[in-house]
């Protein structure tokens, strides 16, 4: 049985708000992390995506999502639900988008027991190094919420749960 | 016989580009590759950007040639500032470059070419029809990302190279087993040799010019000269002379001529310019595809990419025992010798050969920033293409039509996002 949590932020920080999951990630390296969790930023990683989700018990997905929703809203999203954004190709920002990774990943039986994504709605995917004031916004509660998924199904550093 | 062809938003290339065929009476009436993708501004990104973090930022502009365009932009301002980086660094490049070959070729092989040999519509169906097949290409890819972490940190968007040098160095057991993977994986490759060999390749004939960088001791990927297989060599930094760009209407990227009405960049015009320095076993490889040079078959760029898999994990292997042999150490950076000029570098990146030609002040900002991205050089060859391959085709019923047509966009591998940056959209 696979064990341990990956964290992967995605997206183009040169894409306005698409650089949600490198920045989130970047916050993350900075916090103490349970055993057993790593965290990787991958940019547009395409079908690389599938050889990430190997191994792993459960993965952690950080990426600007467009959900209709008001810019900066954060949604937390469980494997049927990912495949139900994903496969919009309106709402998917990559190409191949998550759900075709997803997909193969799913079709060669190498995806992981539980897959999470946690979605930011962009206010503006554009050529540009900076979030938008509504996206960052949403970073600190995006990590704080992340972290706290990741400390409630893992044993503390001192041995309680 | 009237037909028209409209593939909006060609699928399995990177980005998003249309095919636009016209044919009334039997007569060709418009043939256009158009590249409908929002402009991206990366030279402006970098205008005002300290010399520093312009590898970082262009690393950026792909998740496919991420060490094609750090390892340009990082070769463009040394050049501006006259850095020569030490014998280390060169091999350290090297080995991580053919890494991202390998990682791209792979995937456009295998996740984009197949599936339309194999009949299938797209990567997915293709896991189910031939698992071990999508297995061995995740494998084969797994192994050049890995090579590039080994070496620069991370699988894609590298970290560790920077201006005169690396701030990272890998240890020995890493190259050991690195190379002992690489070994490993000569099956998959000669799996993979077999299996495009087997694949019936369109008849398709159309000489055209080829361009590619040059090297007098080695297959070049990284520097060198430009050499165009009708008998020119210039240096890097005559560029403007052999890419003389032009705008077209209904394009945003822009195109790009020089003895020829178009030239071809790419594994291909890699393959014709520099078949004598393959490796041994890549040339076998190519034997077996039935490939000699020159080769004028545009479908065939795939086929010189499986030849490159081959001489890239050869030649990984011998960069590797010469690392090893010299040992790794730890190196300061080598620091610039002026504090400001200008600088071109080049390399052969996945489809082609890319310029970045960086001014860098005395501040160590830049002041100006000129990137030539491979696909932009493509698009007018396959405008060419198209034009000659229609009128052969325009009997066929117009599905097999379009197939043919998509089967030769792909062919060049394009990477339409990167290769926009001309603010000029015209919309009817």
């Amino acid at each position: 049985m696979e064990t341990g949590t990956l964290v992967i932020g995605i997206g183009n920080p040169l894409q306005g708000d698409d650089g949600l999951g490198a920045c989130a990630i970047q916050m993350l390296a900075n916090e103490v992390l349970p055993a057993g969790v790593q965290i990787e930023e991958l940019g547009t990683p395409g079908w690389g995506l599938v050889n990430f989700l190997q191994g792993w018990q459960r993965v952690i997905l950080i990426d600007a999502v467009c959900m209709g929703e008001e810019p900066g809203t954060l949604r937390r999203l469980e494997k049927d639900e990912i495949q139900l954004v994903a496969s919009d190709p309106v709402r998917s920002l990559h190409e191949p988008g998550l759900a075709e990774s997803l997909s193969l990943a799913q079709t060669l039986g190498l995806l992981p027991d539980e897959i999470v994504l946690y979605g930011v709605e962009p206010a503006c995917i554009q050529p540009g190094g900076e979030l938008s004031p509504a996206v960052r916004q949403a970073v600190t509660p995006l990590v704080k919420q992340i972290l706290g998924e990741l400390w409630k199904k893992t044993r503390t550093p001192n041995g309680s749960c | 016989m009237s037909k028209r062809i409209d593939v909006h938003h060609v699928t399995r290339v990177e980005g998003h580009g249309n095919i636009v065929v016209e044919v009334a009476d039997s007569q060709l009436k418009e043939c256009r590759f158009d590249v409908v993708e929002t402009p991206r501004f990366f030279e402006a990104m970098l205008r005002g950007r300290p010399y520093t973090e312009a590898s970082h930022i262009t690393s950026r502009i792909c998740g496919i040639c991420a060490t094609g365009h750090a390892t340009t932009s990082l070769r463009a301002s040394e050049k501006a500032l006259g850095i020569q980086p030490s014998q280390q660094t060169v091999l350290l490049r090297k080995l991580s470059f053919h890494g991202e070959i390998l990682d791209s070729h792979i995937l456009h092989v295998y996740m984009l070419v197949a599936p339309d040999f194999l009949g299938v519509g797209s990567v997915i169906p293709l896991a189910s029809s031939h698992p071990e097949v999508v297995l061995r290409a995740l494998r084969m890819k797994k192994l050049s990302g890995d090579m590039c972490a080994i070496v620069t940190g991370r699988h894609t968007h590298p970290i560790a190279m920077t201006v005169g040098g690396f701030t990272h160095f890998p240890k020995r057991a890493e190259l050991e087993s690195l190379r002992q993977r690489l070994e490993e994986v000569r099956a998959d490759v000669d799996a993979t040799v077999e299996l495009f060999a087997s694949l019936p390749w369109p008849q398709f004939e159309r000489d055209t010019e080829y361009i590619s960088l040059t090297k007098p001791d080695e297959y070049a990927f990284i520097d060198g000269e430009i050499k165009s297989s009708d008998g020119v060599k210039l240096p890097i930094e005559s560029y403007q002379k052999v890419t003389n760009e032009y705008l077209v209407p209904h394009s945003s990227a822009k195109f790009t001529r020089f003895q020829r009405e178009s030239y071809m960049v790419g594994a291909l015009a890699r393959f014709n310019n520099n078949f004598d320095q393959l490796h041994p076993r890549a040339k076998a490889a190519a034997v077996a595809l039935g490939m000699k040079p020159k080769v004028t078959n545009t479908y065939l760029n795939s086929g010189a990419q499986v030849v490159e898999i081959v001489h890239c994990v050869e030649d990984a292997i011998l960069i590797i025992n010469q690392l090893l042999e010299m040992g790794v150490n730890p190196e300061e950076l080598v620091p610039p010798t002026r504090q400001s000029g200008d600088g071109v570098g080049a390399c052969e990146v996945p489809r082609g050969i890319l310029f970045h030609h960086y001014w860098i002040g005395e501040d160590g900002n830049l002041t100006g920033a000129n990137c030539i991205i491979p696909t932009n050089q493509n698009i007018a060859n396959l405008e060419a293409d198209m034009r000659v391959l229609v009128p052969q085709i325009m009997h066929k019923p117009i599905d097999a039509m379009r197939l043919d047509l998509e089967m030769m966009v792909r062919a060049y591998d394009p990477c339409i996002s990167c290769s926009v940056h001309v603010a000029k959209l015209v919309t009817r």
